[in-house]
């Protein structure tokens, strides 16, 4: 394993590193944003959805990375916080991965790092990150993302329950769900055609247990992506490590993601552009990343599709796109549920400005929030799709534009839950076809958009 | 000269809403030193300029750090005033208290940070058992801390069977009675509060301050 002496370093780094109590190290973080965002001059323009200040996007590269040098990653195993040097983040992140395969034989794919308004397309992992659902659904609800051409990658939903038995972390129940989420998910795969299609996983497993025992022969592929969360703002603990080493043993594709919270100790929009790119690049200098994901969230709603999420995500990836060559995802995470246009024209939003920031995957959409059961079908992931690569050929300014008329269809939404209806009751579980009622919304609102002059 | 409570009022309020701690406490000190009533401070004052922090928090006017340190200036003022209540003999103004958490296999802090803050500033004891917790550390804690409420958090679809379980332990023991239960966090409904028998439900933290205070009124 290649990467022995780097994890080496860093389990050494969590066990030596300052004592800190985690309340100081929450302040370090707030008062360490706001004292970058201070010195780089970082000032948001309220009125766009979208970047265009190359400037400010180089600036809030510089804040981040002298932002995670002073202030480092927490462990809460240990209190101690793992640092490394400006000079040591530079030169790990000279050594990252620019491009992987994901998946096996006809069915692989190819990520490749991107710049601002690249014309090559993202990869699109369909899918509701996720989000539960009944064990009967399971793979019908899996089987409406895979079968569509638009998806690259997926991810499976989680359990709502183990053969009808409610989950328990840390017991043999998550350990159980964890192998049936292989079973189920290899199963969607095999009848949609797509045997060698990457997954990533394992999604019922909370814990590093359930990492543990599903993760190696007979349970997640070395060719999938193995995830895991780190804890907000810029934490760690034993378990997440313990993830991570399993994960590299496997040789196995290391999918970290961090979800800042809007509004929390990163503060406001500014604030959050600079959290957003310093977690991205923690996940590379200390989790090891192959790719680096996040949804960012908003602390009410639970989306990532409003203004105040939109315009540093682009701030933030446009910044990891020009100075650095990460392989960066977002998931976009909507209010609106399936059978409601409002989950379309966040899709419309988030899915245009994350392509032409330069991120190299997208994942979801995560539909109603990704808190309501079975909530979601592969048809908006389809429509996602066909935005995503139509707005690869996409100006800024013009993205710009199809972002505000999407938006001024769904902003008075957001606070109103339109969370939509379950799986069943929009597609017909036998046949995995969408419904007539939702097909014709999909239709109504491809033609709206088409009409904004995206080129579907 | 001694200042009127219009003065104290304004001066005070201004403290608590700019989390400066050091001026909030020596204002207290100066009002309680000329007589004023600690119960005037805490409702005329601390709650309105909280009420306020709390509104702009929910607009986006300001954000959890400056949430946090009004929190903090708000918690040195309930803490002066205490003592001095307590110190005459007269019982604590303490609104009640409240155990949190986020629930076995939830890993999530922030929101529950905030929760904290607002119920802490608004005159509750708060102890807050952090993230991760197992149905019997809750009930430990609450025996311990003599609770008036449990708040269990969970921001995961995956981790709500723990919220169920853990009242079902509280019920077990013989002492579900003893306290009130209330759920919260993202993935958190009002039907599945009803489901698995909480006693309420907010969807955010505001809106689990009122309930705490309401269920506390019955």
């Amino acid at each position: 394993m290649k990467h022995t002496t780097r994890l080496m370093d860093i389990v050494q780094r969590s066990l030596n590193g300052p004592i800190k109590e985690e309340q100081e190290f929450n302040n370090d973080v707030t008062q360490g944003i706001q004292e970058k965002v201070q010195k780089y001059d970082i000032r948001i323009q309220d009125e766009h959805f979208i970047n265009f200040d190359d400037e400010l996007v180089d600036r809030v590269w510089a804040a981040a990375v002298e932002f995670l040098a002073d202030c480092g990653v927490y462990c809460q195993s240990t209190r101690r916080v793992i640092l490394h040097s400006k000079e040591e983040i530079e030169s790990i992140l000279e050594t990252a991965p620019d491009n992987v395969w994901y998946g096996e034989g006809p069915d692989a794919v190819h990520e490749v790092a991107r710049g601002v308004e690249d014309p090559r397309r993202p990869l699109l992992m369909g899918s509701p990150i996720g989000t539960a659902i009944e064990e009967e659904y399971y793979v019908p609800a899996l089987i409406s993302y895979i079968q569509e051409p638009e998806v690259d990658v997926t991810m499976a939903p989680s359990m709502d329950k183990i053969y009808g038995y409610d989950i328990r972390t840390r017991s043999p129940l998550e350990i159980m769900a964890c192998w049936r989420e292989i079973e189920l998910t290899l199963a969607a795969l095999r009848r949609s055609g797509r045997p060698g299609m990457a997954v990533t996983g394992l999604d019922n497993s909370i814990s590093d247990v359930g990492q543990l025992s599903a993760d190696g022969p007979g349970g997640l592929r070395k060719t999938d992506l193995h995830t895991f969360g780190i804890i907000s703002e810029l934490k760690t603990n034993f378990e997440v490590l313990n993830k991570l080493t399993h994960i590299l043993y496997r040789g196995g594709i290391v999918d970290p993601y961090a979800n800042p919270i809007y509004g929390g100790l990163g503060g406001g929009k500014e604030g959050q552009a600079v959290l957003i790119t310093a977690a991205m690049i923690a996940l590379n200098i200390v989790f090891m990343a192959t790719c680096v994901g996040s949804s960012p969230t908003h602390p009410f709603h639970f989306n990532n599709t409003g203004k105040e999420l939109l315009i540093p995500c682009s701030l933030s990836f446009q910044a990891l796109a020009r100075n650095s060559h990460l392989l960066t995802n977002l998931t976009a995470t909507t209010v609106g549920g399936p059978g409601t246009k409002t989950l379309l024209y966040e899709c419309v939003a988030f899915f245009i400005m994350s392509t032409v920031s330069g991120c190299s995957r997208i994942l979801g959409p995560r539909s109603a929030t990704g808190s309501i059961t079975g909530h979601f079908s592969g048809l908006e992931a389809r429509f996602a799709g066909e935005i995503m690569t139509a707005a690869c050929r996409l100006t800024r300014d013009e993205a710009e534009e199809v972002v505000r008329k999407a938006y001024a269809r769904y902003e008075g939404d957001l606070d109103k839950k339109a969370y939509g209806k379950h799986f069943k009751d929009v597609y017909d579980p036998d046949t995995i076809q969408p419904t007539g009622k939702w097909s014709r919304v999909y239709d109504e609102v491809k033609r709206e958009v088409a009409d904004w002059g995206l080129a579907l | 000269m001694p200042k009127d409570f219009e003065q104290i009022k304004r001066e005070l309020e201004e403290a608590i809403k700019k989390g400066e701690k050091e001026t909030a406490s020596t204002l207290t000190q100066q009002a309680l030193g000329q007589g004023v009533d600690p119960l005037d401070i805490v409702q005329k004052i601390m709650v309105p300029a909280l009420t306020d922090v709390g509104q702009r928090f929910q607009n986006f006017e300001i954000y959890l750090p400056e949430l946090m340190m009004a929190g903090d200036a708000a918690e040195k003022v309930t803490q002066l005033v205490e003592e001095i209540t307590l110190a005459r003999g007269e019982t604590s103004m303490s609104q009640g208290t409240v155990i949190l958490g986020q629930v076995e296999g939830d890993m999530h802090d922030i929101g529950r940070n905030i929760l904290g803050t607002l119920l802490n500033s608004h005159g509750f004891k708060v102890l807050d058992l952090g993230r991760d917790v197992p149905a019997s550390k809750f009930l430990e804690a609450a025996e311990k801390e003599n609770a008036d409420i449990i708040g269990l958090s969970a921001l995961m679809t995956t981790t709500l069977p723990a919220q169920k379980r853990t009242i079902n332990l509280f019920s077990e023991v013989g002492q579900r009675d003893e306290y009130y239960v209330i759920v919260g966090g993202g993935a958190v409904s009002p039907e599945w509060s009803e489901e698995i028998g909480a006693d309420g439900y907010a969807p955010d933290a505001a809106g689990a301050v009122d309930l705490c205070k309401s269920l506390l009124q019955e």
